[in-house]
C-alpha cells in the first residue's frame, strides 16, 4: 500500500524529466504508475473475510504523525478504483492531448494527484490525511490552470481552489479536534466513546461536513465543479467525477464511524444531499455545453451518494457503494465519449451536434450505455442501485422518497438529452468531419462502458465488489442483494413513475426551458462568490493604498514609533535593563564610535553615492566589532554582506532621480529627531537585555560537541549545516524566494513581456485532426 | 501628516553611464576575478575546520562574477544564474535526506578520515556537500538579482521617489 501511494510520486518525478523527451508516449508510463495500485486487487478480494492490513512508516512520531495506511475494504476499493480510471485516463490522454501540450507538466501533476489521492483514501493517520487532501486540492488547482493562458481556466482554478481551501481549513480543525477527543491520531485506534463524550464533539462534527461538502460540490459550495471543467478532459473524468469530487463521500463514508451516532450528523447531510441532488440535475438539464451539463450531472450524483452515506445505516451505505461504482464507471465513461465529440467536431454545444450516430458508431454505442445506466435504466448498473437508493428513501418517508423520485426524473430527462447529439439528422459545425476516434480514445471509454453493463447483468459482480466494504463500513448485516427484479415492490413502482416523469420532460423540453429562464434565482452561490472576491479585492487595495501608498518618510516614521513603543513597553515592564552597563566590554568603545561617526555622516552626506559609501562605514564597524568578540566568521560575512550591499545599491542608484532636500518645518524637524532618538535608545536597551537575561550560555555545549558529533573545528559552520542544518535550509530557500521575487518584479516592466495577461482568444491547445 | 510636495514622475532621472568598456577595470578585474574565485573555493573548502563556509564563498563568487559582468558587458556565467537556485536548494535538501531514508535524523551529518600517502590525513564530511548547496543557491540569489539590476532599461523602472 505503502508502494501504490508512493509510487505515482516518484514517477511524476521522472515524467516531469520524460516529458519533453517523450512527447505524448509519457501518458504509457504513468499509466504503469498506477500499478501498484492495481495489485492491490488481491487483496481487495479476499476482503469481507480478512483482517485489514495496517502499514506504519514513522514520519515525525513527537506531533503523531506517521505516514499509516490500512487496507480495509472500502479503502482499497477506492484505491483500486482510482487505480483503474487513473490508468485509463492516462492512456486515452495518449491520444487526445495536442502535440503541443507541455506533457510533462500535464503527467506530473496527473500522478501527483493519483498518488495524493490514494494517500487520502488509504491513509489511516488523520494528519496524514489533511496532508494528503490538501495536495489534491493542490494538484486540482494545477491542472484545471493547465491551459493558463485563457482567463476562464484561471478563474476556474482559483474558485476551484478557494473553495476547497475554505473545506481544507475546515478540516484541519476538525482533525485536530478529533485527535484532541479522541486521544490518538490513528483513525482506526482512536476512541470513539470518548470523543462522542468530549467538547469537541459537535465542533468536529460540523467542520468535517464543511469539508466534505466544498469538496463534494454540495449546495451551496457546487459553484466550483461546472467551472473546473476548463481542465482536460481526461482530468475532468479523473478528478472531477471518478475520484476527487468524491473524496468528501469518503470522508463522509469513513467519519460516519465516528459520527454516525449523532442525529445532527444525518439530519445536515441527508436534506443536503438530497437538495443537491434536485438542484444539480435540475441545471444539468439546462445546460446546453456538454461538459458542463455533465459537470452538473456530477454535482447531483454525488449529492445522491451523500444523502444515502449520510443515513449512516446499513442499508445506505450498501446502496451508496454500490452506486459509488456505477456512477464511477458510467460518469468517466461519459466524460470520455465528450472528449471524443469535442476531439471529432470541435464543439462541445447541443444545440450544433446531431446525428453523431453514423459517423462515430461505437461512441455512441458507449455513450447509449452509459447514458443510460446513468438514467436508470435496465438492464444496467445504474437501474439495481437507483432501486436500492428509493428502498432507502423510502424507509425514511414518503417526503423523502418525493424528492428521490423528482431528483432521479431529472436525471432520467438530462441523460436522455445527452443521447441527442447522436440521433436525428447529422449536424455538426462547418469544416468539421466526424469520423470515428482512434482505440486510444475509444478503448477506455468502452472499456467502462461494458463495465457499467456488466453490472447490471451480472449483478453479483457489483455485489462481490460491494461487499468488499461491508467490514470497513459497518453493514455486514445488511441482508439485500443486487438483482435486477425484485418483484413488484414500492421501488419498483416508483421507478415507473420516474420514467413517466422523465418522458414528460423530455417531451415538454421547450416549456421547461422557459419555466427555467423564470426560475432562475438573482442570487446564486456564483454571485455571492464573486461579491465576495471582488470585496476582498477592493478591501485590499484600499489597505494597501492607505498603508503602502505613504511616502518614505511617512513609512519610516510608523516603523520608528512601532520599535520605540515596543522598546518603551519592555522597558516599562522590565525596568532591570537600565542595569547592564557595568557588564559592557569598554575595549570595543573605539569600535562603537566608529559605527556612531557612519551613522552620523549619513545623515551629513548630499548625494547617494557618499551616503552608500559611509553606511558602509557602519557595516564594517559591525565587522570589526566581530572581529573584536573573536568571531571571525561573523566577521568575513558581515564584509561580504557589506561589499555586496554597496554593489547592489550601486546598480540600482543608477535609476533613481537625484536626491532633493524634503522641505521640512521646524517641528516636524524636531519631531523626527526625537522619534529617531527614542527608536534608536529603546532598541539599545532590548538589545543590552537580550545580552544580560540569557542565562545560562549555550556556547559550551556546541564548543564541546561540534568537533565530537560534527567533525567539523569550526564551531559556527558546523552549527550552519548541522546542528542547525534545518534552519540553514530554511533560509536558503527563503534567499532563493526573495530573488526570483525581485526578478520578477525588476522584469515586471520589461518589453516584451506581458505586463498584464495574455488575452482570451488564445486558442486552448486541443488536437484537431485535417 | 502633511505629505511633502508631490514629486515630478522621475522622468529628469539621469541616464545611467554604460557598465563596461573602461580599460583600465578589464586589465584589473581580468587578474583579480581569478584571484577572488580562488579564495572562495579555499573558503568553500576549508569552512568546516576554519572561517568560511558556503554562505560566505558564494557571496565571493558572486562579487567576482558581478565585477566581470560590469567590466566586460557579459556573464562569464554559461547558464541563468536563476538556474542555480533550484539546483543548490536540491542538494541542500537530498544531503539531508539520505541520512533520512537510510533510519537516522533528517539531515544528520556523516564524517570520516581517510589517510592516503599523497594528502595524508584527509577529512570527508557530507557537510560539504551540504554547504556546496548552500554555495550554489547564494551564487544564484545574488547573480540573480545582480544581473535583473544590470539589465533593466532605466526609463521604466523610475515611477517617481514617493
Amino acid at each position: 500500500m505503502t508502494l501504490a501511494v508512493f509510487f505515482p510520486f516518484l514517477i511524476a518525478a521522472l515524467a516531469a524529466w520524460l516529458g519533453p523527451r517523450l512527447g505524448r508516449r509519457t501518458g504509457y508510463v504513468a499509466a504503469a504508475a498506477f500499478l501498484p495500485a492495481l495489485l492491490l486487487i488481491p487483496e481487495l478480494l479476499g476482503m469481507p473475510g480478512a483482517a485489514p492490513a495496517l502499514e506504519v512508516t514513522r514520519w515525525v512520531p513527537t506531533l503523531g504523525l506517521d505516514l499509516a495506511f490500512r487496507g480495509d475494504g472500502f479503502s482499497l476499493l477506492f484505491a483500486v478504483l482510482i487505480g483503474v480510471i487513473g490508468t485509463l485516463a492516462s492512456l486515452y490522454s495518449v491520444a487526445y492531448l495536442s502535440e503541443r501540450e507541455r506533457f510533462g507538466r500535464f503527467y506530473s501533476y496527473l500522478l501527483l494527484f493519483g498518488g495524493s489521492m490514494l494517500g487520502l483514501v488509504l491513509s489511516d493517520n488523520l494528519v496524514a490525511l489533511f496532508g494528503f487532501w490538501e495536495m489534491t486540492s493542490v494538484t486540482s488547482f494545477l491542472l484545471i490552470g493547465l491551459w493558463h493562458t485563457r482567463s476562464a481556466a484561471r478563474d476556474g482554478a482559483v474558485k476551484a481552489f478557494l473553495v476547497s481551501a475554505l473545506g481544507g481549513l475546515a478540516m484541519l480543525a476538525a482533525v485536530a479536534m478529533i485527535a484532541l477527543g479522541g486521544g490518538s491520531t490513528s483513525l482506526s485506534a482512536l476512541d470513539v466513546g470518548a470523543l462522542r463524550e468530549s467538547a469537541y464533539f459537535t465542533p468536529a462534527l460540523l467542520l468535517t461536513l464543511l469539508a466534505a461538502f466544498t469538496k463534494s460540490a454540495q449546495l451551496p459550495f457546487h459553484l466550483w465543479l461546472p467551472t473546473a471543467m476548463e481542465a482536460p478532459t481526461p482530468v475532468s473524468a479523473f478528478l472531477h467525477s471518478a475520484t476527487m469530487v468524491k473524496a468528501g463521500v469518503v470522508l463522509v463514508a469513513k467519519f460516519g464511524l465516528l459520527f454516525g451516532g449523532a442525529a445532527l450528523w444525518s439530519a445536515i447531510i441527508v436534506p443536503v444531499g438530497l437538495a443537491t441532488l434536485v438542484w444539480g440535475s435540475w441545471l444539468a438539464l439546462r445546460q446546453t455545453d456538454l461538459k458542463a451539463l455533465l459537470a452538473y450531472s456530477t454535482v447531483s450524483q454525488l449529492g445522491l451518494l451523500m444523502s444515502l452515506y449520510g443515513l449512516a445505516d446499513a442499508e445506505g451505505r450498501f446502496a451508496a457503494t454500490a452506486h459509488l461504482l456505477n456512477h464511477a464507471a458510467f460518469k468517466a465513461a461519459l466524460f470520455f465519449v465528450v472528449g471524443i465529440i469535442d476531439h471529432e467536431t470541435g464543439t462541445r454545444e447541443l444545440p450544433l451536434l446531431g446525428g453523431l450516430r453514423r459517423a462515430l458508431p461505437l461512441t455512441f454505442a458507449v455513450a447509449l450505455l452509459a447514458a443510460l445506466s446513468m438514467a436508470g435504466l435496465p438492464p444496467l448498473g445504474g437501474f439495481i442501485s437507483k432501486e436500492l437508493f428509493y428502498e432507502a428513501m423510502l424507509h425514511q418517508g414518503p417526503l423523502f422518497l418525493a424528492v428521490a423520485v423528482a431528483g432521479s426524473a431529472l436525471t432520467f430527462a438530462y441523460s436522455l438529452r445527452l443521447l441527442r447529439v447522436f440521433l436525428g439528422a447529422p449536424r455538426a459545425p462547418a469544416g468539421a468531419e466526424p469520423h470515428e476516434a482512434p482505440p486510444g480514445l475509444t478503448l477506455p471509454a468502452a472499456g467502462l462502458a461494458l463495465t457499467a453493463l456488466a453490472f447490471g447483468l451480472l449483478p453479483g459482480t457489483a455485489e462481490a465488489l460491494t461487499r468488499t466494504a461491508q467490514g470497513a463500513l459497518n453493514f455486514g448485516a445488511y441482508e439485500g442483494n443486487l438483482k435486477l427484479w425484485h418483484g413488484v415492490t414500492p421501488a419498483l413502482l416508483a421507478t415507473f413513475l420516474t420514467w413517466a416523469l422523465g418522458a414528460v420532460l423530455v417531451w415538454q423540453a421547450s416549456g421547461m426551458e422557459a419555466l427555467g429562464r423564470r426560475l432562475t434565482p438573482r442570487v446564486n452561490a456564483n454571485t455571492v462568490y464573486y461579491s465576495l472576491t471582488q470585496t476582498v479585492n477592493v478591501f485590499s487595495s484600499w489597505l494597501i493604498a492607505r498603508t503602502q501608498g505613504l511616502p518614505l518618510p511617512d513609512q519610516l516614521r510608523i516603523t520608528l514609533a512601532a520599535a520605540a513603543l515596543m522598546a518603551g513597553y519592555a522597558v516599562w515592564r522590565a525596568p532591570q535593563v537600565f542595569y547592564p552597563f557595568g557588564e559592557l566590554p569598554l575595549g570595543v568603545l573605539p569600535v562603537a564610535a566608529l559605527l556612531v561617526a557612519g551613522a552620523v555622516g549619513v545623515l551629513l552626506s548630499r548625494g547617494r553615492l557618499t551616503a552608500v559609501i559611509v553606511t558602509g562605514l557602519t557595516g564594517f564597524g559591525s565587522a570589526a566589532a566581530f572581529l573584536a568578540f573573536r568571531a571571525p566568521d561573523l566577521a568575513l560575512t558581515q564584509l561580504l554582506v557589506e561589499a555586496v550591499t554597496v554593489i547592489l545599491f550601486l546598480l540600482a542608484f543608477r535609476y533613481l532621480p537625484g536626491v532633493r532636500d524634503l522641505p521640512r518645518t521646524r517641528g516636524r524637524y524636531v519631531f523626527d529627531v526625537g522619534l529617531a532618538g527614542l527608536a534608536g535608545v529603546g532598541l539599545t536597551l532590548l538589545v543590552l537585555s537580550s545580552v544580560r537575561f540569557l542565562a545560562p550560555p549555550i556556547s559550551p555545549y556546541y564548543l564541546e560537541y561540534s568537533y565530537k558529533g560534527g567533525g567539523g573545528k569550526n564551531v559556527v559552520n558546523v552549527l550552519l549545516v548541522d546542528f542547525r542544518g534545518f534552519d540553514t535550509l530554511g533560509e536558503i530557500t527563503v534567499v532563493g524566494m526573495v530573488a526570483l521575487a525581485v526578478l520578477s518584479l525588476v522584469r515586471l516592466g520589461k518589453p516584451g513581456r506581458p505586463r498584464t495577461a495574455p488575452d482570451d482568444t488564445a486558442e486552448p491547445p486541443t488536437r484537431r485532426r485535417s | 501628516m502633511t505629505r511633502p510636495p508631490t514629486p515630478s514622475t522621475g522622468r529628469e532621472a539621469p541616464a545611467p553611464a554604460p557598465l563596461s568598456g573602461d580599460p583600465i577595470l578589464r586589465s584589473t578585474s581580468r587578474a583579480v576575478f581569478a584571484l577572488v574565485l580562488l579564495f572562495s573555493f579555499l573558503l568553500l573548502w576549508r569552512g568546516h575546520n576554519a572561517p568560511g563556509g558556503g554562505f560566505i564563498a558564494g557571496l565571493m563568487t558572486a562579487c567576482a562574477l558581478v565585477l566581470h559582468r560590469i567590466a566586460y558587458g557579459f556573464s562569464a556565467l554559461r547558464l541563468d544564474p536563476v538556474r542555480l537556485i533550484p539546483w543548490g536548494l536540491a542538494l541542500s535538501f537530498a544531503t539531508g535526506l539520505v541520512p533520512y531514508l537510510l533510519g537516522k535524523p533528517f539531515l544528520k551529518s556523516d564524517y570520516g578520515y581517510i589517510t592516503t600517502a599523497v594528502t595524508g590525513e584527509f577529512e570527508w564530511a557530507t557537510a560539504l556537500l551540504f554547504d556546496l548547496g548552500v554555495f550554489l543557491l547564494v551564487v544564484g540569489a545574488s547573480l540573480t538579482i545582480a544581473y535583473a539590476l544590470t539589465e533593466v532599461a532605466p526609463q521604466e523602472t523610475v515611477e517617481g521617489d514617493e
